[in-house]
């Protein structure tokens, strides 16, 4: 780290992984540790650390619950139709494979759809980092379209800072603000685009903290604000009525402990990560199925499930059977 | 005769922003006034005397052209001085005791904006407040001493982290402060029962000039329907607003957000930094003067009753301020 960076960092710059690398990442530690299992107890012991170390680290990821909840169904299924453990584990090795694949593929997809929705001479306000909204303006950019950008710090993390860096790098005119100034700038903006952690069942988005702000300020502009969300991105546990858990952390996201040492004594903070942004704010979700109004979001569930409502299990009904197979 | 060396000092203070905060370059302003009439040494008539210091307020005016508490303290003295026709000697005490009367009532402003803005916040109240405003505070501290205060959010305030004095104001009074970062309002404002600002300058239509994130975090409250209220001494109403300037926005250094190193190493990317927003009247559901409470489209009001001899002057020019040895020549 350079001692600029070292500087940043001192109030809070941290670049975190993104929804989509966070999957990524999770699938290879899936991959690495289903190598060791030797029976169907030691995939069930694995699965439930799985989904523990996924409800402590990231419990707004409705990718991963809906990555584990396909891994769940092999080892339970598996378990319960006595198929030879050997094939399982090949099994869910194939379903990792797929998953990798799919993860980039969905995004590569969705990009190219969401990218048709901007226009020569757009000036875009995006916000944190996003892979899929980067892959959007890549496939833009590619279409020759000629664009500007907006993008706020985006703290907790400041991940702003790596976008403005990456968009720069691309070639495009890219203007570095803070969170506050997003209303101030917003009457210069023709849309928003941004990534998302999940997608509700009503079509609400979870996704980085102050992207509901944004979206809100946009709306009052009457500012098109535009979601990149592959459907692996839906959340089904909200279909069964559960609320997508927002973790918050506290000062250490904000800054080092040396700043911290200035401040008085009772300073309390709390930093949420991310936030809700309602669907009456979004104009259109970009999926790899098509760009559709987040209310019609059941139609496309219906579509990739083949019925509605789905027929996938929640998690906590995985982990039931999980449970029995550990007896 | 020549301007006090410790008048320039001062006006040089308010120009480098060695003195900053509205209330203090106001206070500064009129005891450099004080200063001057007191260190007059040039001859004993009525007419030199007002030239004098018609010249040393617009030294002072010039200092900062966008400051809008600096040119409505010179006001205050100067309205009294060159409405008064007497002897010298009279005329001198005339701008001592405005000045004096003008500190005075700066100082008292911020308290009696804390016991009115108090009676507004309901029992058991969550507020939030943005960056750091003394009369904001006094707002807080005086109702949480009421009893009335569970809880206060304090936004960060990039880029330069007012909201941490806030934090410290806040808990040396006592009152429970939580910290949150400028990207979290709209997630935390449905806790909130009350919102809390200050301003840096209001416009003759009630719009609010104030640290850049403001018009959001009332927009945001404003969905919620949570009211927002604004506690502004008189002296920060804007007269050149009435006759159709613009308020100025200030862009400052982009090194306040990231290193200079960090621009250097990305030549390609603009860092803006605007310092204030505009909240517009519909957003605002009170503004708290030491005069009262107003609706912000009551905001012309005030201004006649404190600034209304600036805003007749200001009409008469062209420039949209006044510049007082030109005035004189009338």
């Amino acid at each position: 780290m350079s001692s600029f960076e070292e500087a940043l960092a001192r109030n809070g710059y941290s670049i975190g992984l993104t929804s989509s690398e966070y999957t990524l990442e999770f699938i290879e530690y899936l991959a690495k540790n289903t190598a060791t299992t030797r029976n169907y107890k030691d995939l069930a012991i694995l699965f439930k650390n799985a989904v523990r170390k996924l409800e402590l680290e990231r419990p707004a990821s409705a990718q991963v619950y809906n990555l584990l909840r396909d891994i769940g169904l092999i080892i339970s299924e598996g378990a319960e139709d006595q198929v030879d453990f050997e094939t399982t584990k090949n099994n869910i090795i194939d379903a990792l494979d797929i998953w990798r694949n799919r993860v980039i593929k969905e995004c590569e997809e969705t990009a190219v759809i969401a990218s048709h929705r901007l226009v020569n001479g757009d000036v875009v306000l995006t916000h944190s980092r996003s892979i899929c909204v980067l892959k959007t303006i890549e496939n833009a950019m590619k279409q020759g379209k000629r664009l500007e950008f907006y993008v706020p710090e985006s703290r907790p993390g400041m991940e702003g800072l790596a976008t403005a860096i990456k968009l720069n790098e691309m070639g495009f005119k890219v203007r570095l603000i803070v969170d506050s100034a997003v209303r101030f700038f917003m009457k210069n903006i023709t849309k928003v685009l941004v990534g998302a952690e999940a997608v509700a069942v009503n079509g609400a988005v979870v996704s980085k903290v102050g992207t509901s702000l944004i979206s809100l300020i946009a709306n009052e502009a009457r500012v098109r604000v535009f979601v990149v969300a592959p459907t692996s991105k839906f959340s089904i546990e909200t279909l069964f009525g559960e609320l997508v858990e927002l973790p918050e952390g506290d000062w250490r996201r904000l800054m080092t402990p040396d700043i911290l040492a200035k401040l008085p004594e009772n300073y309390r903070a709390r930093v949420p990560i991310y936030d809700v942004t309602p669907p009456n704010y979004i104009d259109g979700i970009a999926t790899e199925h098509g760009l559709f109004a987040p209310q019609a979001l059941p139609v496309i569930l219906k579509e990739i499930y083949g019925s509605w409502p789905p027929k996938a299990p929640s998690i906590e009904e995985v982990l039931e059977k999980i449970d029995s197979i550990i007896g | 005769m020549e301007i006090p060396v410790k008048v320039l000092k001062i006006a040089d203070g308010i120009k480098t922003m060695r003195i900053r905060g509205a209330g203090k370059i106001a206070r500064a302003a009129a005891e450099a006034l004080k200063i001057a009439a007191l260190e007059y040494s040039g001859s004993r008539d009525e007419k030199s005397f007002k030239r004098y210091m018609a010249r040393v307020a617009d030294l002072l005016i010039s200092t900062r052209p966008t400051a809008v508490s600096l040119p409505n303290a010179v006001y205050y003295v100067m309205y009294r001085l060159l409405t008064t026709e007497d002897r010298f000697d009279e005329l001198r005490n005339t701008v001592i005791r405005a000045t004096e009367q003008f500190i005075q009532e700066s100082i008292d402003a911020v308290r009696k904006i804390g016991e009115i803005g108090a009676k507004r916040i309901p029992d058991n109240a969550v507020v939030l407040t943005h960056c750091h405003s003394t009369a904001a505070v006094s707002v807080i501290t005086t109702a949480y001493r009421m009893g009335k205060i569970r809880k206060v959010y304090s936004t960060e305030t990039r880029p330069f982290f007012q909201g941490r004095i806030t934090m410290r104001h806040l808990l040396e009074a006592g009152v429970p402060a939580v910290q949150i970062p400028d990207s979290a309002v709209r997630y935390i404002m449905h806790e909130v029962d009350q919102v809390v600002v200050g301003a840096d300058t209001i416009a003759s239509n009630g719009a609010v000039v104030n640290k850049v994130g403001t018009s959001q975090v009332a927009l945001a409250a404003h969905e919620a329907r949570i009211r927002v209220f604004v506690a502004a001494e008189t002296y920060k109403f804007s007269p050149s607003t009435a006759i159709g300037e613009l308020v100025p926005i200030e862009f400052r250094s982009p090194e306040e957000i990231v290193p200079k190193e960090w621009m250097e190493k990305y030549k390609g990317i603009e860092v803006l930094n605007p310092s204030f927003d505009v909240t517009p009247p519909e957003y605002i559901d009170a503004i708290i003067t030491e005069l009262g409470v107003i609706p912000p489209q009551a905001a012309i009001l005030v201004l006649l009753d404190r600034f209304g001899w600036a805003l007749s002057k200001l009409k008469q020019g062209e420039l949209g301020k006044i510049v007082f040895e030109e005035t004189l020549e009338e």
